[in-house]
């Protein structure tokens, strides 16, 4: 419980409406992408930096600890108050500042959702890169705090390679900036670096500077159809070695190929082991090479290859992807969703690997991957309600994550450590690495205020 | 008298990998310091084991690719690293390589070459520089708009700590977001938070082509006038480089005026296209002698020519000045800074990396750096950009009048210095003060 007198200086730092103190109220905030749950002594949201350093200033006097939140999609767990804490919620800074097509930069408030500000870029022929399936609702201080991915990072990045300077409030209440406008301007050390994907435990984020380009000229989108799921990674390491980089390389399993067409009546053959996505932008002039290129190589060993021949049929290709997560949630109650990387090179035996969980915990899977990034979600079907059988799922769960790790991979391609991986953290890293960790969050926070409790232990 | 222990490098990295004559040493060292030993390390247990020997008798140790800088090592030691230049991999269906610190950059690149593949960053002195060097520096470059700058390319290293611990970290992933990101904030450091001496570099397919267009202009602004018109056309090359009339005869002997480098990599059919369009812009803009290049031995040439004026620029950094503005506020950044420099085309040297923003002044004898760098700030400033890096911030928090987040800031530098080299023994000379 937060006392009255804290409350009322809540109130009077953000207004009345921006703080919520009821159980009622406070629920939606204990939630996030993931199954956990915690509850927040409060939740505060700032509309203005100077906002943001008055309440992490009444929170130190206090000692009362801050969890970061933008629109709580992370599957990490990142989110959630574990610890006795205030959330405080971005979704009130939703401003985006300035968006300057010619010099290549837009500035945005932290509660900025992607989608909103690929709308207004949209409307300039521009767009902001990373792109996470959950651009709809997801926020950019979100997005930075995971240092999110999406389909197009094969060629263009993650959300790290598009920041080019943040405001930050330190934990102390001091407010430094980050970068700046440009690529020169990390002062010494690039601690715009250090803040993206530090899951909020470093810093709030109050402003985002990010690096926006035009759109390309050009996009073809084709869609491949295997027998079985290795076929099709062959297919992603020729064209590879063709020395073509696609924006996309998207591939879904069997199951995932049956749950979707339930949805989309696609005309996607159910028997079919593996679809894939593969998209190429770029001049319209280069196009015709890139798609024979693609082409010929999956024709070796695909069922089928068509290239979209309109945006309807390009529409069409997406939708069976994009309504992946939500498909299979009519199969099982719940669905946990994966995200484990591993090198190009063993990803067909990580599609092994999936299929040996499965069947060594006797549970459902299927296979969404960015294949082209080596990076997998596994979604693992269950009902929630099946206490035995959830808990099954959290050890298949673990050994998605030792398999990544004995092919040499990651255990977060994309969303994150939060809560739910800290525990396997040792498993990836060596104790001077994690002691590494240790070094930086004490630097920038030496008594844990911050997100205490993810991604690491001071 | 120094405290280091030379009989115990010795049987570290064995007698002829320990030099202490001082004739023997200059070769290896440049700055006024006085190291009294240079040490070559063959591995990284030795590099390990000579840190842990400078921690137990408390000396200061800097470490070099090839040349060390000397600055706060008097007494101390030298750690040169070009005998671990080993290529230990590289991985086509993963676009990876492992290298060693040592290995030199050209050699690096000779290498990716032969393989067909592409390694973007580009350090300033292409022809010293070694791959690990390039990375503790982690600049960006002219290509930086289309390939990204440095560390862009690392996916993870291996490296002796200031205490002298291995750290590893990273893998062949290109999607990779577990932990904090040690892994790109180590880029740039300096060799403050430890020494690389492992990389595990992102690698791209190389260009199906490359071209050039070049041409030269009666004057930096008409020159920089067709930049503006380029990225307006949404014509984005790879680089778009201009060279002013005193440099250029150094990139291009015979050139007359200033010398504008457009570098083309990509595919042959858009390739063919986008040169000719660039070619008409430059012509229309007033260049002459507009001329689209081919010919890989004349293409390379050109490259070179822009890379060896960075290099001069760079080898004097107390006498030059940098700094970005937004790329289609350069006409306003030169009208300005002619108001400070007088004619642009005279002045000793301006380079200035269109797609980046970027201008790099190479000062006239005697200037006085900080002056010139507080007003050209003050410049940048007003155009959405700043002096580069460390000084360009605290000039910035000079602007903003805001002393207080020059301290936050450079605090919280020295306490992450700290946590890492609690004894201060790495790299002294590296200030992170500016
Ligand atoms: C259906 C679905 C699809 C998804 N698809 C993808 C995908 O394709 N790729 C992908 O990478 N992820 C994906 N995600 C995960 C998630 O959407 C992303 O991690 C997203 O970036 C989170 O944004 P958010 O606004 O919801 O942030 P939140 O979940 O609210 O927060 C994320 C983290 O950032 C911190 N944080 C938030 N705001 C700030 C701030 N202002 N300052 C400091 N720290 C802050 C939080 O503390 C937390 O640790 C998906 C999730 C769902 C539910
Ligand atoms: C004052 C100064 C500023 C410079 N600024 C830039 C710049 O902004 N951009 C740019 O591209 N080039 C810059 N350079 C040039 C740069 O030195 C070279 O271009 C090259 O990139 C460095 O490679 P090197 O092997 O010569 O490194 P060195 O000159 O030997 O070292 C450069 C820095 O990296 C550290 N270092 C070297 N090897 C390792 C290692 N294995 N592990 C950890 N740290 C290591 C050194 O301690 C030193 O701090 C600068 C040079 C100087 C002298």
């Amino acid at each position: 419980m937060l006392s009255q007198t804290v409350v009322k200086r809540l109130k009077e730092i953000v207004g009345e409406k921006n703080v919520v103190t009821d159980k009622v109220g406070l629920l939606t905030y204990g939630y996030d992408g993931t199954l956990l749950s915690g509850e927040a002594l409060g939740v505060v949201s700032p509309q203005t930096t100077e906002q943001v350093v008055e309440i992490v200033k009444l929170m130190n006097e206090h000692n009362i600890k801050l969890v970061p939140r933008g629109a709580g999609t992370n599957e990490s767990g990142g989110t959630i108050p574990s610890e006795e804490s205030v959330v405080i919620s971005f979704t009130k800074m939703t401003k985006i500042h300035e968006i300057d097509t010619e010099n290549f930069v837009a500035v945005v408030e932290p509660g900025v959702i992607n989608f909103d500000l690929q709308v207004e870029l949209e409307k300039k022929k521009f767009y902001f890169p990373p792109d996470p399936s959950s651009f709809k609702a997801s926020t950019i201080g979100g997005n930075v705090g995971e240092c999110s991915g999406g389909p197009k990072c094969f060629k263009y990045g993650v959300t790290r390679d598009y920041i080019l300077g943040l405001e930050v409030v330190l934990p102390n209440g001091k407010v430094i900036q980050t970068g700046g406008r440009n690529f020169q301007s990390e002062p010494g050390y690039d601690l715009t670096r250090i803040i993206v994907g530090a899951e909020g435990t470093l810093g709030l984020v109050t402003k985002v500077f990010v690096r926006i380009i035009p759109i390309p000229r050009a996009k073809k989108t084709m869609l491949a159809i295997y027998d079985k799921v290795e076929d099709a990674s062959q297919t992603v390491a020729d064209i590879v070695a063709a020395g073509i980089i696609p924006t996309t390389l998207e591939l879904m399993d069997n199951l995932l190929i049956n749950t979707t067409e339930d949805f989309t009546h696609a005309g996607i053959p159910r028997d079919a082991g593996a679809v894939l996505i593969i998209e190429v932008d770029g001049y319209p002039e280069d196009m015709d090479g890139q798609v024979k290129t693609i082409g010929d190589i999956a024709k070796t060993i695909a069922k089928e290859f068509k290239v979209a021949q309109s945006a309807v049929e390009v529409d069409q290709i997406w939708t069976s992807r994009r309504s992946a997560f939500g498909s299979v949630a009519r199969v099982r109650p719940s669905y946990g969703v994966n995200d484990i990387t591993v090198p190009r090179s063993n990803f067909p035996k990580a599609i092994g690997g999936v299929l040996k969980v499965a069947k060594d915990f006797d549970v459902t899977i299927g296979v969404v991957a960015h294949a082209g990034d080596g990076n997998l979600h596994p979604l693992i079907l269950f009902d929630q309600r099946n206490k035995e059988e959830t808990e099954t799922v959290h050890a298949a769960e673990q050994a998605l994550c030792m398999m990544a790790l004995d092919l040499e991979g990651t255990i977060s391609g994309e969303h994150g450590i939060g809560l739910v991986k800290k525990k396997y953290l040792d498993k990836e890293f060596t104790p001077a690495a994690m002691e590494a960790f240790r070094k930086i969050k004490r630097s920038f926070d030496p008594t844990n205020r911050f997100n205490p409790g993810k991604v690491i232990d001071l | 008298m120094s405290n280091v222990n030379i009989s115990k490098l010795k049987g570290i990295v064995g007698d002829a990998n320990v030099i202490d004559s001082l004739s023997e040493m200059a070769k290896y060292l440049k700055g006024q310091g006085k190291p009294v030993v240079v040490v070559l390390p063959g591995n990284t247990s030795e590099v390990s084991s000579i840190v842990k020997l400078a921690n137990e008798q408390n000396v200061k140790l800097a470490v070099g690719g090839a040349v060390v800088n000397t600055q706060g090592i008097t007494g101390g030691i030298a750690m040169v690293m070009s005998r671990m230049n080993q290529i230990l991999e590289m991985d086509h269906l993963n676009l990876v390589a492992v290298v060693e610190p040592g290995v030199l950059h050209k050699e690096f690149l000779l290498k990716v070459a032969e393989a067909g593949l592409n390694f973007p960053p580009e350090p300033y002195e292409v022809e010293t520089s070694s791959v690990g060097g390039c990375f503790a520096i982690g600049d960006s470059d002219s290509k930086s708009f289309e390939y990204g700058p440095t560390r862009t390319f690392l996916l993870g290293f291996e490296m002796v700590l200031p205490t002298g611990e291995i750290l590893d970290i990273g893998n062949k992933c290109i999607k990779n977001v577990s932990g904090l990101d040690f892994i790109h904030f180590a880029v740039g450091s300096q060799g403050t938070f430890g020494i690389f001496t492992k990389l595990l570099v992102k690698l791209l397919p190389a260009p199906e082509a490359k071209k050039a267009v070049i041409g030269t202009f009666a004057s930096m602004h008409k020159a920089n006038a067709t930049f503006n018109n380029l990225i307006k056309r949404n014509v984005l090359p790879t680089r778009m480089n201009l060279i002013n009339a005193s440099l250029a005869k150094n990139a291009k002997p015979g050139t007359e005026g200033q010398l504008v480098i457009i570098d083309l990599q990509g595919f042959k059919e858009s390739g063919k296209n986008i040169a000719n369009e660039v070619a008409a812009v430059l012509t229309l803009g007033g260049g002459s002698d507009v001329k689209i290049i081919e010919d890989e031995v004349e293409y390379d040439q050109v490259i070179n020519g822009w890379l060896k004026v960075r290099a001069y620029l760079n080898a004097k950094p107390e006498q030059t000045v940098e700094f970005a503005v937004g790329p289609m506020k350069m006409p306003q950044a030169l009208a300005q800074l002619e108001a400070l420099t007088g004619d642009l085309g005279a002045y000793p040297g301006v380079i200035v990396e269109g797609l980046l923003g970027f201008v790099g002044l190479a000062l006239p004898e005697g200037t006085d750096k900080l002056a010139l760098a507080r007003k050209v700030n003050k410049l940048a400033m007003s155009l959405g950009g700043n002096v580069k890096g460390l000084l360009g911030h605290k000039l910035k928090a000079e602007v903003y009048n805001d002393a207080e987040m020059w301290k936050q800031t450079t605090s919280l530098l020295s306490e992450l210095r700290q946590q890492f080299d609690p004894k201060g023994i790495l790299n002294p000379g590296v200030s992170l003060e500016a």
